[in-house]
């Protein structure tokens, strides 16, 4: 069996599993919303897993590792909060169409050599947004509304990134893409979102080696991060506040500590096999819904299960490696391996806060974090990666055609 | 034909010229090569990955109870609307504490009640890691397995949680605070006293004082320094005490120490600050040993500043200062000695325990352990069993080394320099009849509230296969001109005695 086709197994689990998961949480209150969503979340499995390898080749793994985990986050939060399920549920549908929006793009536009530049411009302005519009929540000031639709740029941003990065490297292009990564860098740094200035930093700091091959560059750009970070450390108050958080919670309960204190005692409370769906205390962790859901999930679902959810973006992780390697040109490589790298990673950053492994940094958890931007971007982004896929296909094919013509 | 696999439709730009927009031009990677970067990154991943599996796993299991048991885990509370909570009995089976119609009751004599309130603690949790807060997961029925919690589903009896056995003698704790009360000059004093068998590690007294009532709690406000467990939480200069560590740094680091004869001329001056023996005491030439037994603060700070504060700090280490107190059923605060540079005088006043070192009398009661145990520190525990609500056993418990704090050699000379302090030197207060004494006195300084206080202290241990036990007792504030081995060391002895005369129940 080649390792693609677990796919459709996985596609069906995901399906059985979120049923008789939100019809348990249906027999509950008994809601109408639940018996909706026990039907709505693996609808949407089906149709996806179904349909769109029926419209272009595509990676049937990957579709159904990311369909769990959306509709894991959906769950979580139709448990604590229903009201954030349903809008998250409506977010998934619009992401899903997203998704294949972006697969078509990918399809239809091969080289963005002209494109690329209106991007940049675009992402640097709606950057700078929050800036001037924006609202300051948790002490970052990331978000603006639209109407009553809150937005944060730096989700959007990072589709361009990737796009950005892959482009003029491809092209062994430096000042482009240094430029555009510095000016990215210095915005997020002023609206004193650190979470995702590291992301960005470290997505292109890799992508440059992956690119380049070149240590000595990639061992300067690091050095030259870590200068940043001692330099942001005492210049900054907030930095150094998270720092001594991260260092000793306990010392100040009631305030700086509270949330990763909450977040681990909820961990704790799980033990390995946790408490059980619908049960425990979940909503006395801070934010649960966005920073802390993995708490949340390794509470009712236990640590090994935890566990579980990260062998799932490892595998998403292989599958987007699996890709890249698999591309006939270098921007579609290194495009798949910037999606890669950029997803492990924010969910290697916001993981290891909560476990209080690393320093707390307020990223969602790709897929399964309250959120519609994030959600909606983090589905555009697999759109892009599942279009790479279909193009390799499409030249595997166009190889065996050109073969058996002989 | 059979084309080559590798179809290139756009190979995008081939090796490009350096120019003033590719100023750093570096060889053009095969497609082969970026796949193998490709595979290299996708490996670091995962390593980050397995990385957070790794850190997860281990931290739930080294502070998962610790973080569950603390006070201010809403879950808990959140349990007590609905369990009702075990008892719990001390090693005689005498009843400590239990839950009678939805009320914690604990025992009904109040002096009895205020001498365990401490190790217990108490049902609003103003106690922090009593035994009421530390050990919620069985009291609270957090450990019933699944198929106990499906039983209660389907019946009326509410649930209950499991029920908690302690190796602790209630009487005992009891009885320590009557030896505090007895002599005048411990009377109405806060201390700590531990008592603790260091073959097994199992804590048989712990008394804290000042004490309070848990059963009638209304007049202490809340953080009151009466709810301190000082046998655990209150860092002490251990004073003289110290002396059996730095005794131990000098019997392992100078060559023939135990011959030599180090002469003591009443006071030394380092970088222009005195040293001088507790009640300006003056000794002539004397050896090791009949410096540990009189207490020579002189000679201990020369041999301090003879093997240094690296040698002295890393003897301490391995009995345990410094390091992270992770106990199964205490939480201990963790002991200092001091790192980074010191001044001469800092490291000089170390020889014998004062200058910024810290510990515990729980920590103090192990380093006596350790060398009555011929060098191996058993950690201290607390539970022997906990049985469920149809007095099935869920859980027993036995004994774990913690760590090898000495060498059996040195521990065999320390043991009989801490003989000949009850036999003839500070200590003699603590000597028992029928039974071989060994311990070692301490009259620490510290400040309180901006006041010179001294505290008087006592380790020791009972030299005996049968009982095998040490103790550790803490007297603060004590009057000027007394020491541990006028106000310690007597309460060390009742203790003594008590074990003697109530052999039996101290044995199995």
């Amino acid at each position: 069996m080649r390792t693609k086709d677990l796919g459709k197994p996985l596609s069906r689990a995901v399906t059985v599993f979120f049923c008789s998961a939100f019809l348990l949480l249906f027999l509950r209150d008994f809601k109408w919303q639940g018996l909706a969503l026990a039907v709505a979340v693996p609808m949407l499995n089906v149709l996806t897993t179904n349909l769109l390898p029926k419209l272009f080749p595509s990676d049937k793994l990957l579709l159904s590792l990311t369909n769990f985990l959306c509709a894991l986050g959906i769950l979580v939060l139709y448990d604590t909060n229903p009201s954030y399920a349903y809008a998250q549920a409506v977010y998934y549908f619009i992401g899903l169409v997203a998704m294949v929006i972006c697969i078509y793009i990918i399809r239809l536009i091969r080289s963005f050599r002209f494109l690329v530049w209106p991007m940049m411009l675009a992402a640097l302005a709606l950057l700078v947004l929050p800036l001037l519009i924006g609202k300051e929540t948790f002490g970052a000031k990331n978000w603006f509304y639209v109407g009553s639709v809150s937005v944060q740029p730096s989700e959007v941003v990072k589709l361009v990134l990737v796009i950005a990065l892959a482009r003029f490297m491809a092209d062994r292009r430096m000042f482009p893409w240094l430029f555009f990564s510095a000016g990215c860098l210095g915005i997020l740094m002023l609206q004193k979102d650190l979470g995702t200035a590291l992301l960005y930093f470290f997505t292109t700091i890799l992508l440059f080696y992956a690119s380049s091959g070149n240590l000595a560059l990639t061992g300067i750009g690091l050095a030259a991060g870590a200068g940043a970070a001692v330099a942001g450390y005492h210049m900054f108050a907030h930095v150094k506040r998270r720092v001594a958080i991260w260092q000793n919670p306990w010392s100040d309960y009631d305030n700086a500590g509270y949330q990763i204190i909450h977040s681990l005692m909820a961990i704790a409370s799980g033990g390995l096999f946790g408490v059980g769906l619908g049960l425990g205390s979940p909503k006395t962790i801070p934010v649960y819904h966005t920073d802390f859901i993995f708490s949340v999930i390794c509470e009712q679902f236990g640590l090994i299960f935890g566990c579980c959810v990260l062998l799932m973006y490892v595998a998403l992780i292989w599958r987007g490696a699996a890709i890249a390697m698999a591309t006939r040109t270098s921007f579609h490589g290194l495009l798949a391996m910037g999606i890669t790298i950029l997803l492990g990673l924010q969910t290697f950053v916001i993981i290891g806060g909560v476990l209080k492994l690393i320093p707390l940094t307020g990223v969602t958890m790709p897929f399964v974090s309250y959120g519609g931007t994030s959600l909606v971007s983090s589905l555009c982004l697999i759109g892009l990666l599942q279009g790479v896929a279909s193009l390799n296909e499409d030249n595997l094919k166009e190889d065996l055609r050109l073969a058996t013509m002989e | 034909m059979r084309p080559s696999h590798c179809v290139f439709r756009s190979q995008s730009v081939p090796a490009a010229p350096c120019s003033f927009s590719r100023p750093l031009c570096w060889e053009v990677l095969s497609i082969k090569q970026q796949r193998f970067r490709f595979k290299l990154l996708a490996f670091v991943l995962f390593g980050l990955f397995a990385l957070l599996a790794v850190y997860g796993v281990y931290s739930i299991n080294t502070y998962g109870n610790r973080w569950f048991a603390y006070a201010r885990n809403p879950r808990v509370r959140a349990q007590k609307q609905n369990v009702t909570a075990g008892s719990i009995y001390d090693r005689n089976g005498i009843l400590l504490a239990s839950t009678v119609d939805g009320k914690r009751v604990y025992q009904p004599d109040e002096a009895s009640r205020r001498a365990v309130v401490h190790i217990i603690g108490d049902s609003e949790g103003q106690v922090s890691n009593g035994v009421e807060g530390f050990q919620t997961a069985y009291l609270y029925g957090f450990k019933s397995s699944l198929l106990e919690r499906l039983g209660y589903l389907f019946s009326d009896t509410p649930r209950r949680g499991d029920d908690v056995h302690l190796s602790l003698d209630s009487v005992l704790c009891t009885e320590i605070t009557g030896y505090f009360a007895a002599n005048p000059l411990t009377r109405g004093k806060n201390g700590a006293a531990v008592v603790l068998n260091y073959k097994t590690g199992e804590v048989i007294a712990s008394v804290s004082l000042s004490a309070f009532d848990p059963m009638n709690m209304g007049s202490v406000p809340a953080g009151s320094e009466v709810y301190w467990n000082r046998v655990t939480q209150s860092l002490y200069p251990p004073g003289s005490t110290f002396k059996v560590i730095t005794t131990a740094a000098a019997l392992e680091n100078i060559p023939n120490i135990t011959t030599m004869n180090i002469t003591c001329n009443g006071g030394l001056d380092v970088d222009g600050q005195a040293i001088r023996d507790y009640g300006n005491a003056t000794h002539t030439s004397l050896t090791l040993k009949q410096a540990f037994t009189k207490s020579c603060n002189n000679i201990y700070a020369l041999l301090a500043l003879d093997m240094g504060d690296a040698t002295l700090r890393k003897t301490a280490e391995s009995f345990g200062f410094n390091a992270n107190f992770l106990f199964r059923d205490f939480v201990v605060e963790n002991s200092v000695y001091p790192t980074g540079t010191r001044s001469r005088f800092e490291v000089a006043m170390s020889g014998f325990g004062q200058s910024s070192i810290g510990a515990t009398p729980m920590h103090l009661c192990l380093v006596a352990a350790a060398i009555a145990n011929d060098g191996v520190m058993m950690e201290p525990t607390l539970l022997t069993k906990t049985t469920t609500p149809t007095g099935a056993i869920r859980d027993t418990f036995g004994p774990k080394v913690y760590r090898t704090a000495l060498s059996p050699q040195t521990a065999g000379t320390l043991q009989q320099y801490m003989r000949a302090v009850v036999t003839g030197g500070t200590g003699t207060r603590a000597s028992v009849d029928g039974l071989i004494i060994c311990g070692k006195t301490g009259s620490a300084e510290s400040s309180r509230k901006g006041r010179d206080v001294t505290h008087g202290l006592f380790i020791g241990y009972i030299d005996s296969d049968e009982l095998p036990y040490a103790v550790c007792v803490v007297v603060e504030d004590i009057v000027d001109g007394e020491g541990g081995g006028s106000t310690a060391a007597p309460i060390a002895g009742e203790i003594f005695k008590y074990i003697r005369d109530h052999k039996e129940s101290f044995t199995h």
